[in-house]
């Protein structure tokens, strides 16, 4: 029963309407990187908070999101076939999962020689190039090395610093901005070499103006959700985010978040909750949301608990980068500095942890009654150390706090009856705090 | 006023029955079993006939564990974390941390001042930390569940069993015996190893005094005072470490029924169906 249960049912009620558009949207991604290579446009691999969004809008080069690929295939149900022909292969099951789905489609379309019947999506087109980074994790560049060397397809990896909590920010920052911006030097004529373009410094700021645009309005729809009841749950969050990451640069991502904000904006000002009886806020503390059975946010929501907002995704607030800087690659390279310093101060005045600072910050200002964790086994980038925040973050605040296990993708490390357990668990430990 | 807990759990369906002061007046366990589903209504009915009762003179009914959800005669479902802390706070008011070894799966509780549960942790699909590991090797050394505590207090030292698998566990004790080691060395190998799982998992919790041991397996002495060394502090158990989920769900029934919680309108004796 279990089983014919997890088969039908994966994707999560929405709660916006907006976010129900997202699928065509997504669809679209893949869809226009096959349309760009049959007109002889360039198409790159790309990783989502590289950093480089706005240089590839400007060369016109089609982004292909391996990972939401992935997410999609999870989505879907239709992961199985990649992750065992990747383990086939030889790469071990303890390597992200979204990497294992990147590389056996890979793997699958050149044994084939095209693009596996019934992908989802339509599958990914054949890159004319692999974009990695060093923003987040180490799989994010060696996947694209493994990848690159197996098809035979030029690579060219970002490195994205950030420094440490305890860092002099005012002694370091030119230094750190200085290598930012070599490093984008780096991509944009290594982008160059490929396109057999010269990149215009005016597309670069006009799609940095639109990215800009884009992430503010996300900011301020996540403003709208501290209201009571919620406007907008995480699940439409794990939709919506697509727009800033993969129309990152584009007039759509603008439209789409306008549209969102005034949605969330009307349901916020007419009490429209997500649930008609609202119990229990929850914030998503941390790790990447469970793609293969995303309705588990609809359990939590029938014994009225919603998710209203989260940790994940939209991982920096607008910055300010000072209006003497006059050219769009140092912009570039400040905005990243301001971004991944955003929470040191912070930190380093209290807990020394910029993921609990947040988490603190988020837990007070939406009023969260409970904290839910999600640990996936094959990324060590959101899961390792989530332990810790989650003890840390203890010191600071009594609210129950929970850590469900499983895997971004991979189905094989979930257990329906042991989260139901675990969840009906914490449920009564929010009723029983509410009692006090 | 009476109260009724039951407590099915993968291996054991345990029934109390207290009265309004809390008094237990009667308790028992029996198997539960994948050929014996409708035991677990059989535990409940001779639970009641041995605290000479009958079935309508209860006032409140609280099922709990694994096959809590199609209990025909139960008023209210609570999960085995709520239930446990009850039913520990009852026996130990000081409890802070509760080791919760079951039959399918290990649990960490922590309780705060009040009692009620702060935050819990639990093993995930895996029967290494479990009842079920102690029983499988159990099997493979030809020796009885209820003898491990005695074989492990003679040994000297202990064999270091470091698979968590409890499949290759099993494939690694037979080896270790076919190289001469004593099986005194290797129950103490195998204590050693769930103590060592178990406790680490329960130290994401921050282990704070007074730490209670409960579950049927907390009947091995040898079992708990591999934990304890672990912990590194003294730990409880009750006296009837397999009843303490039922325990509290009676006592939980309690404060429903004071509370006024509507009671299940058709409450019927009758065989409990664990599968929809
Ligand atoms: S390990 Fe995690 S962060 Fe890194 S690529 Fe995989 S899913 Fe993304």
């Amino acid at each position: 029963m279990e089983q014919r249960e997890q088969q039908g049912k994966t994707a999560a009620v929405k709660g916006t309407d907006m976010a129900r558009k997202v699928r065509g949207m997504v669809k679209n991604i893949y869809q226009s990187a096959h349309e760009a290579k049959q007109a002889g446009g360039k198409v790159a691999y790309s990783m989502i908070m590289s950093q480089y969004d706005e240089i590839l809008r400007a060369m016109d080069i089609v982004p292909l999101p391996t990972e939401n690929f992935a997410g999609v295939c999870a989505a879907k149900r239709q992961m199985d076939r990649f992750l065992l022909q990747a383990e086939a292969d030889g790469y071990s099951q303890s390597l992200c999962s979204y990497a294992r789905i990147g590389l056996g489609f890979d793997s699958l379309r050149k044994e084939g020689s095209g693009i596996p019947d019934n992908s989802p999506d339509g599958g990914m087109a054949m890159p004319d190039m692999m974009l990695g980074s060093s923003s987040v994790c180490d799989p994010r560049y060696k996947w694209f090395q493994a990848a690159g060397r197996f098809l035979d397809v030029p690579r060219y990896n970002v490195d994205v610093v950030s420094p440490p909590i305890r860092a002099n920010l005012e002694d370091t920052r030119d230094y750190y901005i200085r290598y930012q911006k070599e490093q984008f030097r780096g991509l944009i004529a290594f982008l160059e070499k490929q396109t057999g373009r010269k990149m215009s410094d005016d597309r670069l700021w006009e799609s940095i103006r639109l990215c800009d645009e884009a992430w503010r309005l996300w900011y301020e729809i996540d403003r709208l959700r501290v209201a009571v009841p919620s406007p907008m749950p995480s699940q439409d969050h794990f939709s919506i985010m697509a727009a800033a990451h993969y129309y990152a640069g584009t007039q759509i991502a603008v439209d789409f978040y306008q549209g969102l904000y005034d949605e969330v904006k009307y349901k916020a000002a007419n009490k429209n909750g997500v649930v008609p009886d609202e119990k229990y806020r929850i914030l998503y503390g941390a790790g990447l949301p469970p793609w293969h059975t995303l309705w588990i946010f609809n359990y939590f929501e029938s014994f009225g608990a919603v998710f209203v907002i989260e940790n994940v995704y939209r991982a920096y607030d607008p910055v300010e980068v000072p209006s003497s800087v006059q050219d769009p690659v140092e912009y570039l390279a400040w905005r990243t500095f301001l971004r991944v310093t955003q929470w040191h101060e912070k930190a380093s005045a209290r807990s020394g942890n910029p993921y609990v600072e947040k988490l603190l910050e988020m837990a007070a200002d939406y009023k969260t009654d409970g904290v839910v964790f999600h640990a996936c086994r094959s990324c060590r980038a959101s899961t390792l150390g989530q332990t810790h925040i989650k003890n840390l973050l203890g010191r600071y605040t009594d609210i129950p706090m929970m850590q469900l296990t499983s895997d971004m993708v991979d189905l094989r490390d979930y257990s329906e009856s042991q989260w139901k357990a675990q969840i009906g668990a914490f449920i009564e430990a929010l009723a029983a705090r509410k009692r006090g | 006023m009476l109260f009724a807990g039951l407590d099915i759990g993968s291996t054991m369906t345990k029934a109390v029955i207290v009265d309004g002061n809390e008094k237990i007046l009667a308790a028992l366990v029996g198997p539960t079993g994948a050929e014996h589903r409708h035991l677990a209504f059989q535990v409940m009915d001779e639970t009641v006939r041995k605290a000479g009762l009958s079935f309508e003179a209860l006032d409140f009914i609280v099922a709990t564990g694994y096959g809590r959800i199609n209990v025909p005669f139960a008023d209210k479902q609570v999960t085995e974390i709520t239930c446990h802390a009850r039913g520990i706070r009852a026996i130990f008011p000081g409890t802070r941390i509760i080791i919760d070894i079951g039959g399918q799966d290990s649990k960490g509780i922590k309780l705060n001042d009040a009692g009620t549960v702060a935050n819990f942790v639990m093993n995930d699909k895996c029967a290494a930390g479990t009842g079920r590991f102690l029983e499988v090797i159990s099997e493979t050394l030809g020796i009885r569940l209820s003898d491990l505590a005695l074989i492990s207090a003679e040994a000297e030292g202990f064999v270091k069993i470091s698979n968590m698998c409890t499949v290759f566990a099993e494939h690694e004790v037979t080896s270790r015996l076919a190289e001469g080691a004593r099986i005194a060395e290797i129950v103490a190998g195998l204590h050693e190893a769930i103590a060592g799982r178990v406790v680490n998992m329960v130290r994401h919790l921050g282990i704070e005094k007074d730490v209670v041991v409960t579950g049927g397996p907390a009947k091995n002495a040898g079992l708990v005072k591999a934990i304890a060394d672990k912990v590194g502090l003294p730990v409880w158990v009750p006296p009837e470490p397999f009843i303490t989920g039922a325990l509290g769900a009676a006592l939980l029934g309690k404060g429903f029924a004071k509370r006024n919680a509507t009671r299940n309108q058709t409450r019927r004796m009758e065989s409990v169906t664990f599968f929809a």
